[in-house]
């Protein structure tokens, strides 16, 4: 019978991923104005420290001010990509060790409690919470639940099927809502990187450390 | 819907590019930007966060675009575009974003929230939403450009009486101040008032640069409306007098907004890499440094002098260690601000806001953690590279009593030349 609740779960996956891939390519097809002026630094740089070492906790002011929210959200979003990983290769799992499922299932289940967390501040932060729509908590909602769930089925192979029911549901979420800004960050940390980059604005200097250079001289 | 609504949506139609797009999808809501606007520090209320300015823009375009938000508006809080809605969305473009890219830098996504703000003011300005003062003042300038004849002989006139000052005060009988001389390497383009003239002059004649002045100004009001139609007329007037001159390089005046139309945006407006070089002042003068055609004894300036750093210099034109290196060979102490280069706070007077003066009151508070920056410091001279940002910060000088001297990167390199003028500059 778990066979059913798989291929549901596969379906929802290739719409996930059919859908995701139309908008990306949708996107990518819109205007892109060749940029004319001669750069002053080096792009290939600037996208690099974009992707890299500018996702850093420290490379922002805003991130080394919310270094605990920052490094809540990291965390809650590498389980996310770990417990897709998990999904595909549920099939697979009875042939892993015991203590291997415990570690995943920890870390699935901490993820839940960061998505958690993300909601509770979502609710408690009076900013955050009129910034906040329907779509972001049923979101982070959704994802939350996700991770729970797999945490559950790792530890209790007998809540596998509604762990499938809840990936789906997920997945069929993703392209329609908030979710599905995890394609348009690469968008956006990439025309970021091209722009410090071409600009000669890196952080660079600028960013970690600053306090040190309040006296040059 | 009304037909300004629907002109509104015909723009933001036409200007949905990539980082657009990217940027109106992208953001988690996270409001991590918050601390990131000076407005927010100074007032740490929602409509100061740059989350959720960009969520104004991000409303309208999902009721436009967006299927899930088409069908059930709520879900997603979109709002279809009303008259009363484009007129709020026009008011905080223009008074509550001074497009300094601070969030975006701030931003884990990387969203770019003035280019949001930018478009909104694109929206405003074609639909008749944008402020009238800023519409005047581009307009102004575009006739400039279309009847040059009818100022050239007063502005002659004028130069020539500066070409008077500048010879007492170098020393040198032969000092020129040329205007529109064909062949020469550099072209000058100053801003309105001598102030931009004068000290410029006395460094290309003591660097012995091949230069001439251009007849036109820098500024560029059609970029806070972010109006290309108008901009591009406007920045045309240099571009083709420099074509024309046959120059090699058009130096700009220490203007923020200046540089970054003519040295970032004007090539993509006109679709062209042009046969010269764009470059600030302040580039300009650290060159002269570097090749030794400037000496400066920097205990002519004993006080304590530091450097704000315009937003559109540092963070949207990466000119960031040019000044500094400057201000140090010209000055005896200089003192960082703290955060400073592309952390620096924007003053609160760039986007325009320093030429509309209903929203005096909203740029002083806006100005805030600047003013205290420069409390921090205990400088005695503030040196800024834009014109702009020095009337701002001359506001928050008198409003927060700071009891700083302020001065542009040239000013103060003047009065440390060595050896030192025949007359001093003021």
């Amino acid at each position: 019978m778990l066979w059913v609740f798989q291929a549901v779960t596969l379906l929802g996956f290739a719409f996930a991923a059919a859908a995701l891939i139309w908008r990306w390519r949708a996107t990518a097809q819109l205007p892109l104005v060749r940029d004319r002026a001669t750069p002053r630094g080096s792009v290939a740089r600037g996208t690099l420290y974009a992707f890299t070492w500018g996702m850093a906790p420290w490379a922002k002011e805003s991130t080394r001010r919310h270094a605990l929210s920052y490094v809540r959200g990291i965390g809650f979003h590498l389980v996310i990509f770990l417990d897709l990983g998990l999904v595909i290769l549920s099939p697979w799992w009875p042939a892993w060790s015991g203590p291997v499922r415990d570690v995943l299932a920890l870390v699935s289940g901490l993820g839940a409690l960061l998505g958690i967390a993300g909601i509770l501040m979502r609710r408690l932060e009076p900013n955050l919470r009129a910034l906040s729509t329907f779509d972001d908590l049923l979101a982070v909602g959704l994802v939350t639940l996700f991770q729970a769930a797999w945490a559950l089925a790792l530890a209790w192979p007998w809540v596998l099927s509604a762990a499938y029911l809840v990936a789906t549901v997920m997945l069929v979420y993703v392209p329609l809502g908030k979710i599905r800004h995890c394609i348009y960050f690469f968008f956006s940390r990439r025309f970021f990187g091209t722009f410090i980059g071409r600009r000669g604005a890196m952080h660079s200097t600028g960013s970690a450390g600053f306090a040190s250079r309040e006296a040059s001289q | 819907m009304s037909a300004l609504a629907s002109t509104a949506l015909e723009v933001l139609e036409q200007q949905l590019t990539q980082p657009l797009v990217a940027s109106l999808e992208v953001c988690a809501r996270c409001g991590i930007c918050a601390e990131s606007c000076h407005y927010f520090l100074a007032d740490p209320s929602l409509e100061n966060v740059p989350a959720a300015r960009g969520e104004a823009l991000r409303r309208v375009y999902r009721a436009e675009k967006d299927w899930l938000s088409r069908i059930l508006p709520g879900w997603t809080g979109a709002e279809k575009l009303t008259e009363e809605g484009l007129a709020r969305l026009a008011e905080m473009a223009f008074t509550r974003c001074t497009l300094c890219r601070r969030c975006t830098f701030n931003c884990p996504m990387g969203v770019d929230t003035p280019l949001l703000m930018r478009t909104v003011r694109a929206m405003a300005t074609a639909s008749g939403a944008a402020p009238e003062i800023l519409v005047m003042l581009a307009d102004a300038a575009i006739e400039k450009g279309k009847n040059p004849e009818f100022f050239r002989d007063v502005f002659l006139s004028q130069m020539a009486d500066l070409e008077g000052v500048l010879q007492e005060k170098v020393g040198d009988p032969g000092a020129r101040i040329t205007v529109e001389r064909p062949g020469a390497k550099v072209l000058y383009v100053g801003l309105s008032g001598t102030h931009t003239i004068l000290p410029p002059a006395i460094l290309f004649h003591r660097a012995k640069e091949d230069w001439t002045l251009s007849i036109f100004e820098a500024a560029n009001y059609g970029v806070f409306l972010s109006d290309t139609s108008r901009a591009k007329q406007i920045a045309a007037r240099i571009i083709e007098e420099a074509k024309r001159l046959q120059v090699e390089e058009v130096v700009l005046a220490e203007c923020g907004h200046a540089y970054a139309a003519l040295r970032w945006d004007a090539p993509n407006w006109f679709g062209e890499s042009f046969p010269f070089r764009v470059t600030s002042l302040v580039e300009k003068t650290d060159e002269y440094l570097a090749a030794g055609r400037l000496q400066l004894n920097p205990q002519a300036n004993p006080d304590t002098v530091t450097y704000h750093d315009s937003c559109n210099m540092a963070r949207n034109g990466g000119v960031i260690e040019e000044p500094r290196r400057i201000l140090r060979a010209a000055a005896a102490k200089f003192v960082e601000m703290t955060p400073n280069r592309t952390e620096a706070y924007c003053c609160g007077g760039g986007g325009g806001l320093v030429a509309q003066p209903d929203y005096n009151e909203l740029r002083l508070q806006g100005g805030k953690p600047k003013a205290d920056q420069i409390r921090r410091t205990r400088a005695q001279v503030v040196v800024a590279a834009c014109e702009n940002c020095r009337l701002q910060l001359g506001d928050l000088n008198d409003h927060y009593g700071l009891g700083v001297r302020l001065s542009a990167v040239a000013d103060l390199v003047v009065n440390a030349l060595e050896p030192p003028l025949a007359q001093p500059l003021s």
